[in-house]
């Protein structure tokens, strides 16, 4: 086990150098000078340089790529074009938003999801399977931003219970969740009807039903813990995604999180706020990716066995 | 078991503690914006969020009057000779932190500005400082390296104090200025909340960026105020749920810019079959619901030095074909043009209505839209046939050097469409060295006939500001450049 894990954060740290590379070259290759956006267009050449200079803009950019290295391993960011403030107090002050969001999204669409696939897996061909389905088919369907101001109408609106927008308490994190939360449970929940149909053709499950086991043990107890494997997989995944920021949900609800700071570097070239982003999100896809196949061991004792 | 716990331990005070955090106090006012503002430091203050808000916590020396001709604010001036000026200041002015904002603190400020290490985005305009000298506690003069008649308009950087300047103190986000509100917090970038000191009545600014939200936010009585930047049918049915709907002429200029050097484009008869083809009468009842007038020139007609017999360019199809017809274009021989814009939703819409318009003549247009950035860089490039933008905030008429004067293709200045006119050239010299008011005012009316004919631009319209309040709020009062100084006076009830 500790040779799987050391292969997996040692391939893990190869991909967010790799990654962290690459989007370092790419932003520097993209159109739009944030000198051009701080001093604005009527800065004098001379000034243009000056500060160029000052913020190391004017060497190659190889050099500028082995600077940002050398403060990675130091841990400094460097400070935001745009405001001048610490990228790492920009990220720090953004994560909490961020992981809130991501984790009551996760945890609406689990509730959602769950009792919803099972449902229909267990109902197959029966309207509950096709009703369970719709409603997943609907969630796919609708996009957040549509999604989102149906539900601030609905439930802020009309029914006046949760706040529009804002972060400013439990309230406010409600509506975000619901929203990011009921288009994973969608595709969630399809998930776990799938896996859990083929569980439940298998042969031990056969086996349990004739030993007698009341139809709740047989499906709880061995098919839906073995059905968890893919479903774990796309869990991780999806909250990959949801750390990384959920842009257009995030501007809805004006939530200040990851995501809205990363357009916001985009639209200003603030390069190294942008940079931090970027490596940010890879780095949580990467540790998010090792805890599933991580993840994976624990659900599946077969698994450990290929570390020999 | 121990997960389960854990858990718990983690969820227990966000599910409490949150909840009471953020919320301002009940007696405090919340206005509604689309964007934050950058910093608190009006040295480097370039974005309009910024602008408006430094406004409120700092004072500047000279402020601008309905038709943006200078008066003092926190000075009066006398001009000494051609290049030296004394300004005087009024008053008792003091910062929020006790101390009195002096001439010295003026000097403070402006050197710093000028400082190339500071680098501040506002040292190009003032570059035609040769010197200041305090000359008591309230008096400071400027000596200039050229003359400039316009040069007290340039003076509205907000003063800061000088002692903390020297210490190096972060203005940005701690700002500590001398204005009618004091700054409070800005615990995140969305929030940031002042404290009007004539009533110690607090007053939360919350970024919302989408125009939606930010109307539902208003409905739902989470934002007492908001101005600007909501679509027409967003602000009708805010009228209709009762809400209070101000509107005032702005002086925004939007326009159609082209590039000279493009075989296409650069062609006068191109440019007025566009300008005869567009029905913006139209454009401005059913998109703006009426909410802009039609433009003719970069200054409104009310400013001190525009020009207020201008008639705008008729819809006029028939002729606009006349003109593509002298050069064999025609609905079986279209003209082709590329039409960049920004990816904003409400610019593609205008987009996608002008690019219908124009292809009521002949003219195929594609509608190229590009994150700011990218759009932002192919202009100054020159990498355009056709573009639309706006001139933000114009106050002064120097802005004709900046934009047509054949010196300021970019980065020289924002000649991006490479116009070059001698005429116009020595026009824009005529109005700078003008003896007199009444000459310089005769030279950019002159100049701004020409620019008119020529179409470098096609003007389109000034687009209105916009307030939308509560029923309960009162006394907001919407200024002609759309800063936030009606909070100064804004209640209630």
């Amino acid at each position: 086990m500790v040779n799987f894990i050391a292969s997996r954060l040692l391939s893990a740290l190869v991909v967010v150098l790799g990654v962290s590379c690459i989007v370092f070259l790419f932003i520097h290759m993209i159109p739009g000078d944030p000198v051009e956006v701080m001093l604005g267009e009527s800065a004098r050449p001379a000034d243009r340089e000056a500060l160029r200079e000052a913020l190391g803009l004017n060497l190659p950019v190889l050099q500028q790529l082995q600077h940002y290295y050398a403060g990675l391993i130091q841990l400094d960011l460097g400070h935001s074009l745009h405001s001048s403030r610490p990228v790492l107090d920009l990220l720090i002050e953004r994560i909490p938003a961020t992981v809130e969001l991501a984790l009551a999204s996760l945890i609406v669409a689990v509730i959602i999801a769950f009792p919803l696939g099972t449902i229909a897996a267990v109902r197959q061909h029966t309207l509950w399977d096709q009703g369970a389905m719709g409603f997943a088919l609907i969630g796919v369907s609708i996009p957040n931003f549509v999604m989102g101001p149906l539900l601030i109408l609905l439930f802020s609106v009309t029914l006046a219970w949760l706040p529009v927008s804002g972060r400013e308490g439990f309230a406010s994190l409600l509506l975000p969740a619901m929203t990011l939360g009921s288009a994973l449970a969608a595709v969630l929940s399809r998930m776990v009807r799938a896996s859990l149909l083929e569980v439940l053709s298998e042969d031990y499950v056969r086996t349990a039903r004739a030993k007698g086991l009341s139809e709740w043990r047989v499906v709880w107890g061995h098919g839906v813990r073995n059905a968890l494997l893919p479903v774990v997989t796309l869990l991780g995944l999806q909250l990959g995604v949801l750390l990384g920021g959920a842009v257009i949900t995030e501007t809805i609800f004006s939530w200040p999180g990851i995501g809205q700071l990363t357009i916001e570097a985009i639209q200003r070239r603030d390069y190294p706020v942008l940079q931090a982003c970027v490596l940010l999100i890879s780095l949580v896809y990467v540790v998010v990716n090792t805890l599933t196949d991580l993840a994976y061991g624990w659900l599946d004792p077969r698994i450990r066995l290929g570390e020999g | 078991m121990i997960a389960k716990h854990l858990l718990w331990l983690v969820l227990l005070p966000w599910l409490f503690g949150l909840s009471a955090c953020g919320s301002p106090p009940p007696e405090g006012l919340r206005f509604a914006i689309a964007s934050a503002p950058v910093t608190l430091d009006p040295r480097f203050a370039t974005d309009a969020t910024s602008a408006r808000i430094n406004r409120l916590i700092y004072q500047r020396l000279i402020d601008f009057d309905s038709a943006n001709r200078a008066i003092p604010a926190l000075a009066n001036w006398q001009q000494l000779d051609e290049r030296h000026y004394r300004f005087q200041l009024l008053g008792e002015p003091v910062f929020h932190n006790g101390e009195p904002l002096q001439a010295s603190d003026v000097l403070a400020t402006y050197q710093s500005v000028l400082n190339p290490a500071t680098a501040s985005p506002h040292r190009a305009a003032l570059k035609l400082i040769e010197s200041m000298a305090v000359i008591d506690s309230r008096t400071i003069d400027f000596h200039l390296n050229r003359v400039d008649p316009l040069f007290p308009d340039y003076l509205v950087i907000g003063i800061v104090p000088g002692e903390l300047l020297a210490a190096q103190h972060p203005f940005n986000t701690q700002p500590l200025g001398s204005g009618p509100f004091q700054f409070i917090a800005w615990p995140e970038e969305g929030r940031l909340q002042l404290k009007r000191l004539s009533d110690q009545r607090p007053i939360t600014f919350l970024r919302v960026k989408d125009p939606t939200v930010r109307a539902l936010k208003l409905l739902n009585g989470e934002v007492d105020l908001l101005q600007n930047n909501l679509p027409a049918e967003i602000v009708q049915h805010l009228a209709e749920q009762g809400m209070q709907v101000e509107r005032r002429a702005g002086s925004n200029f939007s326009y159609l810019g082209f590039n000279f050097e493009d075989p296409v484009t650069g062609q006068q008869v191109v440019r007025e079959a566009i300008a005869y083809a567009l029905d913006r009468e139209s454009i401005i009842h059913y998109v703006f619901a009426g909410g802009a007038r039609l433009a003719t020139s970069l200054l409104p007609p009310s400013h001190w030095a525009g020009h207020p017999d201008l008639t705008p360019y008729p819809y006029d199809p028939d002729r606009a074909r006349e003109r593509l017809a002298s050069i064999g274009v025609d609905r079986e021989h279209p003209l082709t043009l590329s039409y960049k814009t920004s990816n904003d939703p409400f610019r593609i819409r205008l987009a996608t209505v002008i690019q219908q318009q124009l292809g009521e003549v002949g003219i195929k247009v594609n509608i190229q839209s590009y994150d700011w950035g990218t759009f932002y860089g192919d202009i100054k490039k020159g990498g355009f046939q056709m573009y639309s933008l706006a001139w933000v905030g114009i106050k002064t008429p120097d802005i004709y050097r900046y934009v047509f004067h054949s010196d300021a293709v970019p980065p020289n200045g924002a000649n991006r469409g490479r116009y070059v006119d001698p005429v116009v050239d020595r026009l824009i010299e005529q109005a700078e060295s003008a003896a007199s008011q009444q000459a310089r005012i005769a030279a950019y009316r002159a100049l701004q006939e020409q620019v008119f004919n020529s179409l470098p631009y096609v003007p389109l319209w000034y687009e209105d500001h916009l307030s939308v309040a509560r029923p309960e709020i009162s006394g907001y009062l919407l200024s002609s450049d759309g800063n936030y100084d009606g909070l100064i006076y804004v209640q209630r009830h």
